[in-house]
């Protein structure tokens, strides 16, 4: 009762004064706790604003980025053509010089906007032709914009797109001039064509990838026979006449898929489109060169659903093309989670066993603290020290061991004495193994004295105990410790670039060959290629968005594994609270 | 030794593609077409230099049409991390946007007795960038030396603080200028060092940056920003500025054909380094990567990632020096 008092007392009572309820404080007001209660409440929704406005800005941008745009045609004053998707506007103030060459309208058109004007960066493409992909154009400059409907966007495989007109195309070596093309026959055509392309890509990949591979692993077992048995001994002329008939047989097999190769090129240089600028300047390039196109201002709705969905498709499941700049990232998705996978089989025994040792085994002392303050503090270490330790360690001390022992035959080439998947989960787990622990020995000690005392009390083993009493209970917690460590190592790229994440690593760390499953290979990761996109391009203009895009799929991507594992540490909570006790 | 020096050599003999005045260069049409050969496979690394990161890469792709089972891997951290890569046998690709230095091939030298092979496969006018709005017409390489050196090895009395003096008037008259450049691990960095700056030293206020685009884009976020790196990185937002070795030459912008005749002062060659032992011949799958490099379709890569092809010539040169015959012969 008397507590119920003092508590009116401090948060003081409400009266009404004219009607209205009005709280009165009777204590002083730091006493009343009010003022820290909007101090919290503020920084709170400080936090929860700037979080979510960090996460609209990628969501906004990067689910925006595949929808297509209209393409403008825009005339200039002094009579320039120029065709281009309109990107982004800015308000700016005219130099002297560029006033001083002005018309008089022009200049009139500056005063009443106080000498400001407004400018619009288009993307003009064309860079085979051109030499550049953007260009602005301001407001005074123009006399007229108009949204065509023959214009069409281009998108290339190499030399990025085009956005201009068809002046013809050429099927079966016949030609057909612009104002015969049948847009569905046209359609047809491409989509034959880039089947074509994907038989030579499979064809290249599968069977003559298939011979090359085993050229060279003749190569390699003539030279693993000159290594053991020395150079001009009887084995080593053996195994190299052996592999110099089956090398021959192969290169047989080689030509023979060329000569596919060449047959399908052939009739692939047969069926061509000819492509014209705005100022009539015309390009001529196979259909197969063409990944897809579309009349960009006469589009309906669907349409441009259907293209969103196939910009999506083509970003999720192919290989980049054109140096990262286009094409998808499907080798850096799977370098990520197969990376994480790792890193998470290696860090979870690990750091559960050292937590176990150290909360129920050691006798706490001096040591066991010191242990447990460097645990501590390697949390705190700079990541890219792991990193210089995961490259002079993992990749140059025991690497190199690796590929002297066992793979002496490739020597030059390094094997595993160079950055790989491997090393680079490794040294994430390094990275990441103080957060299992210090949360393994959190849970563990969560653990209530009297369950491990009923439990041995019933005659079990510490042994049994641990086992079958604390661990299962402790697990959700140990869980926990583990998906804050797979949050850090996906979303970790510094030590990465020094100990296996590539630019470009086009073959995925698995294939048809075997061990099937390649650990020293190097890969590429999301994070990396995010910022190889925004500060390595060659047009930084056209990589932004594909930032956009690339650290919106990473965010979904950490979002879809640790939900993975919080329903399975809940599915486990729920399993065992129930079992014992 | 500039690019300078050697092409107007190399121009004596008539060799250069002679003055084409057109916008885009072309590639020299007597380059061969790369033809493919057979038993190329294996695993290629290639570790150096940012500014040729996207070349390498787009090399890469394009062998990788004629081989789809070789594996090449691209790390590129600056030139200077090319030299211990090729040394420790990291990599089988050194690309360095500088010649190697003496103390560097004497490293190698050590370790294998003979030093490295560069390939000379593109040319790249090294631009001067300024903010798009940025009037100045023109700067003389002793006014960039004082614009970006504390030293002024170029000759001129005064530092180059702001806009105005370098002639700009009106708003621009008092507008400071700010300095954007490259890590020291870059090659871009020591190049415009040794040439711009006559092997001076730069100023402290130079902004650092991590790569060739990330100057772009921090002169281009800034109006009174001046900033050097690839020509190839350009953006709409920046603006390369012309050029003159001195005051008394005329301006040349930074173009395809005046890089190749060294009339642009500051043009360079990117060089790809490789360990090749004189005394025995390159496998295949470095001898045909190499070969692709000067091809038709080496050369249209080099364009695409925004540089500029090299001469017949020059090609053959370099094939010879690695003991190889151009693609098809």
């Amino acid at each position: 009762m008397s507590t119920e008092i003092a508590d009116r007392r401090a948060t003081g009572t409400a009266q009404t004064v004219n009607g209205r309820a009005v709280r009165r404080f009777t204590a002083d007001v730091s006493a009343v706790g009010e003022p820290a209660l909007w101090g919290f409440g503020g920084a709170l929704a400080l936090g929860i604003i700037l979080i979510a406005g960090f996460l609209g800005l990628i969501f906004v941008n990067g689910v925006t980025t595949f929808w297509p745009k209209p393409i403008a045609v825009v005339e200039t004053v002094d009579g320039r053509m120029l065709a281009g998707v309109p990107t982004r506007t800015g308000v700016y103030r005219p130099g002297e010089r560029i006033v001083e060459a002005m018309t008089p309208e022009q200049r009139a058109f500056l005063e009443e906007n106080q000498g400001f004007s407004e400018r619009t960066l288009f993307r003009t493409a064309n860079f085979d032709l051109t030499g550049d992909d953007f260009t602005w154009v301001s407001d005074y400059q123009k006399t007229e914009v108009t949204f065509p409907a023959d214009f069409f966007y281009f998108e290339r495989r190499e030399w990025g797109p085009f956005v201009g007109r068809i002046a013809g195309i050429v099927i079966d070596d016949v030609a057909i001039p612009a104002e015969a093309v049948d847009m569905a026959l046209l359609r047809r055509e491409q989509r034959e064509a880039r089947g074509r392309f994907e038989q030579i890509r499979r064809i290249e990949r599968r069977d003559i990838g298939a011979v090359n591979y085993r050229i060279e692993q003749e190569r390699l077992s003539r030279r693993r026979a000159a290594l053991r048995h020395g150079a001009d001994s009887p084995q080593a002329e053996a195994a190299a006449a052996a592999a110099a008939t089956r090398i021959a047989q192969l290169e047989e097999e080689f030509r023979s898929h060329q000569d596919r190769i060449a047959a399908i090129r052939a009739i692939d240089r047969e069926n061509r489109i000819v492509l014209e600028t705005i100022d009539g300047r015309q390009k001529e390039t196979e259909l197969s060169q063409i990944v897809r196109f579309f009349a960009a201002n006469d589009l309906s709705f669907t349409d441009k659903a259907g293209i969103y969905v196939a910009r999506w498709h083509e970003f999720l499941t192919t290989e980049p093309r054109e140096a990262n700049m286009e094409g998808g990232v499907l080798p850096a998705i799977f370098g990520t989670v197969m990376m994480t996978m790792i890193m998470v089989v290696v860090v979870a025994p690990f750091g559960v066993i050292t937590a176990l040792y150290l909360r129920e085994y050691a006798k706490q002392g001096r040591i066991v603290s010191a242990v447990r303050i460097s645990v501590n503090n390697l949390a705190g270490v700079p990541s890219i020290v792991y990193g210089v330790f995961g490259l002079g360690f993992f990749a140059y001390t025991m690497g190199v061991t690796i590929d002297q022992l066992f793979f002496p035959e490739r020597l030059p080439s390094p094997t595993f004495g160079t950055g790989g998947i491997l090393w680079a989960s490794l040294t994430l787990a390094l990275l990441t193994v103080p957060v299992v622990i210090v949360a393994s020995e959190e849970a563990l000690a969560a653990v209530p004295r009297s369950m491990r005392e009923g439990s041995l009390a019933c005659g079990a083993s510490k042994w049994q105990t641990i086992r079958y009493v604390v661990l299962p209970k402790a697990l959700p917690g140990i869980m926990t410790g583990l998906i804050l460590a797979m949050a850090r190592g996906a979303g970790e790229v510094a030590p990465l670039m020094l100990v296996g994440v590539v630019k470009l690593a086009p073959a995925l760390p698995f294939d048809q060959f075997f061990p099937f499953i390649h650990l020293e290979r190097s890969f590429m990761h999301l994070g990396f290629h995010i910022f190889d996109v925004g500060f390595q391009s060659r047009n930084s203009e056209a990589g932004k968005p594909m930032v956009f895009v690339t650290t919106l799929l990473l965010l979904t991507l950490i979002v879809a594994m640790n939900s993975t594992a919080i329903i399975i540490r809940n599915r486990l909570k729920r399993r065992y609270a129930t079992g014992h006790f | 030794m500039t690019l300078k020096t050697l092409t107007s050599a190399a121009a004596l003999v008539g060799l250069l593609a002679a003055g084409t005045a057109q916008a885009q260069m072309q590639i020299d049409p007597a380059l061969p077409t790369y033809q493919p050969v057979s038993g190329v496979a294996g695993s290629l690394s290639s570790v150096g230099s940012d500014t040729l990161n996207n070349l390498m890469t787009l090399w890469a792709e394009g062998f990788r049409t004629f081989y789809p089972n070789v594996t090449i891997e691209i790390q590129g951290a600056g030139s200077g991390t090319a030299p211990p890569a090729l040394i420790q046998g990291q990599a089988q690709f050194g690309p360095m946007s500088r010649p190697m230095r003496g103390s560097e091939i004497e490293e190698f030298e050590a370790r294998f007795g003979y030093a490295p092979t560069p390939i000379r496969g593109a040319i790249d006018a090294l631009g001067v960038f300024v903010h798009k709005d940025n009037p100045i017409e023109c700067l003389s390489l002793a006014q960039v030396d004082a614009i970006f050196s504390s030293t002024r090895n170029g000759g001129l009395d005064a530092p180059i603080n702001t806009w105005g003096d370098v002639g700009l008037t009106g708003e621009w008259a008092n507008m400071p200028i700010a300095l954007y450049g490259r890590n020291s691990a870059s090659g871009t960095y020591g190049y415009f060092r040794e040439v711009a700056l006559f092997g001076g030293d730069y100023r402290a206020e130079v902004r650092e940056q991590p790569g060739s685009s990330t100057v772009i884009q921090g002169v281009a976020s800034e109006v009174g920003g001046i900033g050097y790196s690839g020509v190839g990185y350009a953006t709409a937002d920046v603006r390369p500025v012309p050029l003159r070795a001195t005051d008394a030459d005329e301006c040349f912008p930074a173009e395809g054909q005046y890089a190749a005749s060294g009339d642009y002062p500051i043009a360079r060659f990117l060089y790809v380094y490789v360990n090749k032992n004189p005394n025995e011949p390159l496998e295949p799958l470095r001898g045909e990567f190499i070969r692709f490099v000067y091809a038709q379709q080496g050369q249209e890569a080099v364009m695409r990632a925004g540089f500029f092809p090299v001469n017949e010539f020059l090609a053959n040169t370099d094939l010879e020096a690695f003991g190889l015959t151009p693609s098809g012969s």
